[in-house]
């Protein structure tokens, strides 16, 4: 039997017969007698084809594995979040872009999965459908700051903007979190969360009004809201007593820790409010603001309106005395800059402050003021951010030196050792320890 | 300062990197044995020199090649790299300062008034970036002056840049911008 077309290896004879003698079947030149086991005179070279499958010209690509994969986590995340098919379709659209792009074809699976948490945010924030990036992080189960650095890198190279998302919007989903329903809890402690829902709103528009909410995260301020909405609704003795911590257990909710702080904020702002209105006879505090919660979110405009008049009055009181005070140091202090004349320099800016308060009044605002680093304006201004009121001091410089850069540096200066101030201490004592004993022995 | 009105903004420098090489090898045990104020990090391959007057932390590579950080101004940090460089040749290496060069300059400032950073970032897209959620602050690149700027709502503001007038220019530049987009301090 001849194997068609084969050429033996020795000496390319094409006289080739198979030899079936043994077990295996060889193929055996007949002109020269060389043995070639089956396969080697294949057509196909070994190790597959010389070029690779995804080289060849073949019309028909099967898509890629993962990229398949990502759509299906897209949609599934889409159906989680029970988005409609607007949405799901527009981010299945962007990820299919953006896997094309280079920068995310060949990424770990993590970075593919995140990419694809971040495409549903996009598409969300396209469609004005409230949702933050914590849920997504949360749904993904990855650290906010990679998926924060994804989305920013697939923004860029998509090229895609996204409108703004007010908290007002998503604190209704927010608030559907909370199982404080008549079904959950006790009579007492239930609350409906539509009800809930509006006063956490009202809330947080006055949070976001008195510089709250301004470069925060919002999950603990919608927390907060949501707890002082819900004991401000029925402030009774069960629903006071109960701390942010127990609250967060009885709802099923995670607690975060920064909400402690904002709760405190918001009742600042509330007691600020709160003295304002005029059947309040006593003094309003950190206490017995909740039960006024609700009459203060009815009327805040009102008790704003007149908590500024009534701060600008006391700020035009004080100041009327100050420059009786300081007259005599208001020369000395605009030639001091240095932040250890802070009183001083208040004072001048107070002094400042009336002359352009009487020509422009009724404002409230100070952004024509010459700007004085030391005297914050958040001891000026009613509401401020807190950052600003609790400033952090500025270290003290040491006065700078009229460096030019190109001085002889002399070989001692290099040498030179300059003590610590516990060596220096130390140093005293030792010399005094000295000089005693020398005394005592002369 | 100001093109816009009289008063002078402060701008406060904080921190000034810069570069230099010493076109020599340099023995890192050796420095980190008989060196004063020195810290000796082998798992990266660097040692770490501080000097007290100015106040320049140092990394040293083997290679000759140093970069000084914490000066607070360009000729403080030309003469602390100086000094350093003096202090490897008093350990006996043969140092010749070169190719000294400033390399980034952070400084802080800050605005008389409160920034509503929501209508400054549609007014400036895609220039300025700004997330709620994963900064504060909003990113304003100036890409022919290199300087990145990050505005804050207070009204503060960071600027890093390659130099100290490409600082002072953003800060010029992004007055006007921020002027518009100002937000009365209490409402």
């Amino acid at each position: 039997m001849f194997a068609a077309g084969l050429k033996c290896p020795g000496c390319g004879s094409s006289n080739i017969v198979d030899d079936d003698l043994y077990c295996q079947a060889q193929l055996v030149c007949v002109d020269c007698g060389t043995v070639v086991s089956e396969g080697t005179l294949a057509d196909d070279p070994v190790g597959g084809t010389d070029v690779s499958y995804s080289r060849t010209t073949a019309v028909t690509k099967k898509p890629c594995l993962n990229l398949i994969k990502g759509l299906e986590r897209v949609k599934e995340m889409c159906r989680i979040l029970r988005l409609n098919g607007e949405i799901e379709d527009l981010a299945l659209t962007y990820f299919r872009q953006a896997y094309q792009q280079e920068s995310f074809i060949n990424v770990t699976l993590q970075r593919k999965e995140v990419l694809a948490g971040c495409c549903v945010y996009v598409s969300c924030r396209q469609r004005n459908w409230p949702i933050t990036l914590g849920t997504i992080s949360s749904l993904l189960d990855a650290d906010q700051t990679l998926v924060g650095g994804v989305y920013q890198e697939m923004i860029k190279i998509l090229n895609i903007q996204a409108p703004f998302i007010n908290i007002a919007d998503v604190i209704g989903a927010h608030v559907q979190e909370y199982k404080i329903s008549a079904q959950h809890v006790t009579k007492e402690l239930a609350e409906d969360s539509k009800v809930l829902t509006k006063r956490a709103v009202a809330l947080v528009e006055l949070a976001g009004d008195s510089w709250i909410v301004t470069g925060r995260r919002p999950l603990p301020i919608m927390m907060a809201a949501t707890y002082l909405a819900w004991q401000s609704l029925n402030p009774n003795k069960h629903r006071l007593r109960l701390s942010l911590d127990k609250f967060c257990h009885l709802a099923k909710v995670q607690k975060r820790n920064p909400a402690v702080t904002r709760i405190t904020e918001l009742k600042e702002v509330l007691c600020k409010l709160g003295r304002e209105l005029p059947w309040v006879r006593e003094t309003v505090t950190q206490d017995d603001v909740v039960r006024l919660v609700g009459d203060i979110l009815e009327h805040r405009h009102t008790l704003l309106t007149r908590a500024l008049r009534t701060h600008e009055t006391a700020m035009q009181a004080d100041c009327s005395q100050a420059s009786a005070l300081n007259f005599p140091t208001e020369e000395v202090a605009p030639s001091q800059r240095s932040e250890s004349r802070d009183q001083t320099a208040d004072a001048s800016s107070v002094v400042q402050l009336c002359p352009t308060d009487r020509m422009e009044n009724q404002e409230g605002d100070d952004s024509h003021q010459t700007e004085d680093p030391e005297p914050n304006w958040g001891k000026r201004v009613l509401f401020a951010p807190p950052c600003v009121i609790h400033a952090k001091r500025r270290r003290e410089e040491p006065p700078v030196l009229n460096v030019t850069g190109d001085e002889e540096i002399s070989d001692s200066e290099i040498d030179s050792y300059i003590r610590t101030p516990q060596e220096a201490r130390d140093f005293a004592l030792m010399q005094k320890a000295v000089s005693s004993s020398d005394s005592g022995n002369s | 300062m100001d093109s816009n009105n009289d008063e002078a903004l402060d701008i406060i420098v904080t921190n000034v990197v810069a570069t230099f090489r010493t076109r020599c090898h340099l023995n890192l045990r050796k420095i980190a044995l008989e060196g004063t104020n020195v810290i000796y990090k082998p798992e990266v391959g660097k040692v770490l020199m501080k000097l007290r007057k100015p106040k320049i932390t140092a990394s040293i590579w083997s290679s000759g090649k140093i970069i000084c950080t914490g000066a607070t101004s360009e000729e403080e940090a030309k003469l602390g790299a100086r000094r350093l460089a003096r202090c490897l040749q008093k350990l006996g290496f043969k140092v010749r300062f070169s190719a000294f060069r400033v390399v980034n300059v952070l400084a802080v400032c800050s605005m008389p008034f409160a920034v509503h950073l929501v209508d400054f970032t549609k007014n400036n897209r895609p220039i300025a970036s700004y997330e709620p959620e994963l900064h504060p602050a909003a990113t304003y690149r100036i890409k022919n002056l290199k300087a990145t700027v990050q505005v804050f709502s207070t009204g503060s503001l960071t600027v890093t840049g390659p130099n100290v007038q490409s600082v002072a220019s953003a800060v010029e530049y992004i007055y006007p911008l921020l002027y518009e987009c100002q937000k009365p301090r209490c409402k």
